[in-house]
């Protein structure tokens, strides 16, 4: 593996000092699960890499008046076993986070690193899209809220600019009566990456529900299902989930991988949308 | 760039001069000779390379050895103190969850960590713990029995 330097500054100041080094190669570092094989590969030729841990707010689980904070260093484990994200309807989040990878994966990625990798695929994206978390960024300059439908840019590019941090999520408060389903589709049950993942959540709203889609894996970033939503929106009889399984048919543009063609990830996206609305309806019954 | 780090495993202290960009997994074999732990595929998807980072498994190999410096880290050489085998590893001879061997600290490792956490798993419970430890050789069903088989009172004496 090629060399690079470590710090793991305690304040932000020192870690914005690190990022902007002048005419080096610098890279966070949070669970390193990414970091590692890409740099092991070749792809990702840092200079320095700059802990992120050890800085204040990270590795943060915290109810706020605005909704659910959680620090970019909070790893998938966490999220899958702690009550806060494990109560409605946060708990989608909680599903996403055990749908990823494998236990020792889990015990060492963060949050964080999953939305700044930027997959295509990254499980918690379609989760945190239908939740409409907030992004928060931190910067030299002071800090930014972007919504996560905005952060992603394309695959693994993200909204960040050059010495920025993502520093967490915030996640807004739902009705009582919200439930959330991730559904994955991939090679083997578990342990590995999604061919397919959707998000749906529906909240209680005017004797109805408000109904949220979002797709992964199936097109350059993780994406909401707008039309597909509008479809539930009016009332989730079998020909209203029919109508949203072709929305997200017509929503996504996969492409071939070595997961799945992008054939067959379209031939499935409609019936993994109706399984997770399917999932949804179970709960809220 | 180095680092004058100390990692506590297996109870002992070991201060150690680290390079940043080691691995957890190549300090321990290389730098430590504790060569129990094995190197598979690097890229965190076989697991032989599974120690405990304060209790719960991880990937040796994507960890940074500086990164575990403060950390709890166990290894498979824990399991047998003065010559006497863990239950688990016990159960691996019986049920000869072995053949070439590979795998086996990995295994062990995860089902270390899952039997402290939930002392009476499913069958389905075992299989989810060790999804990120590959097996080539005895299609797991040896392995899955024998990790089923430990009883729990003997490995809450031990802890």
């Amino acid at each position: 593996m090629r060399p690079f330097d470590y710090y793991r500054p305690e304040v932000f100041e020192e870690a914005f000092r690190w990022l902007l080094l002048p005419e080096k190669k610098v890279l966070p570092l949070a669970g390193a699960t990414d970091l590692i094989p890409m740099v092991r590969d070749g792809l990702w030729q840092p200079d320095v890499v700059v802990d992120i841990k050890g800085l204040p707010g990270m590795g943060d689980l915290v109810v706020t008046e605005e909704g659910l904070r959680v620090g970019a260093a909070v790893r998938m484990t966490e999220l899958v076993h702690h009550p806060l994200v494990n109560s409605t309807p946060w708990n989608l989040l909680a599903q996403a986070a055990a749908a990823m990878g494998n236990e020792q994966i889990r015990n060492r990625a963060t949050l964080g690193g999953n939305l700044c990798t930027a997959s295509p695929a990254a499980d918690s994206a379609p989760a945190l899209l239908t939740l409409e978390a907030q992004a928060l960024i931190r910067g030299p300059e002071g800090e930014r809220r972007v919504p996560i439908a905005s952060f992603f840019v394309g695959p693994r590019k993200t909204v960040l600019q050059k010495g920025e941090l993502l520093v967490g999520v915030l996640i807004p408060a739902l009705p009582e009566g919200t439930a959330g389903t991730y559904v994955k589709l991939s090679r083997r049950k578990a342990g590995d990456l999604a061919i397919v993942g959707v998000a749906a959540l529906a909240s209680p709203r005017n004797g109805g529900y408000e109904w949220r889609l979002a797709l992964g894996a199936v097109a350059p970033t993780p994406i909401r299902a707008p039309e597909a939503e509008a479809a539930l929106n009016a009332g989730h009889d079998a020909a209203a989930i029919e109508r949203a399984m072709h929305c997200a048919f017509d929503a996504c543009c996969p492409i071939d991988d070595v997961r799945a063609s992008a054939a067959y990830r379209r031939a499935m996206v409609g019936r993994i949308t109706q399984r997770a609305i399917e999932g949804v309806l179970e709960r809220l019954s | 760039m180095l680092h004058e780090i100390t990692l506590n495993i297996n109870g002992e202290p070991y201060p150690v001069v680290v390079k940043s960009h080691y691995t957890l997994a190549r300090v321990l074999r290389e730098q430590l000779g504790l060569t129990g732990t094995k190197i598979g595929c690097e890229n965190g998807e076989c697991g032989a390379c599974t120690v405990l980072l304060d209790g719960a498994p991880v990937n040796s190999c994507l960890v940074l050895a500086v990164e575990a410096e403060g950390h709890e880290i166990e290894t498979v050489e824990s399991l047998s103190r003065g010559g006497d085998l863990h239950p688990l590893q016990k159960a691996f001879i019986e049920h000869n969850a072995i053949q070439c061997g590979f795998c086996t600290p990995g295994m062990l490792m995860s089902s270390k960590a899952l039997l402290a956490r939930n002392p009476h798993p499913t069958e389905e419970e075992v299989r989810e713990a060790l999804v990120g430890n590959l097996c080539r050789c005895t299609g797991y069903v040896r392995i899955v029995d024998a990790v089923l088989d430990v009883g729990s009172p003997v490995l809450e004496a031990e802890s």
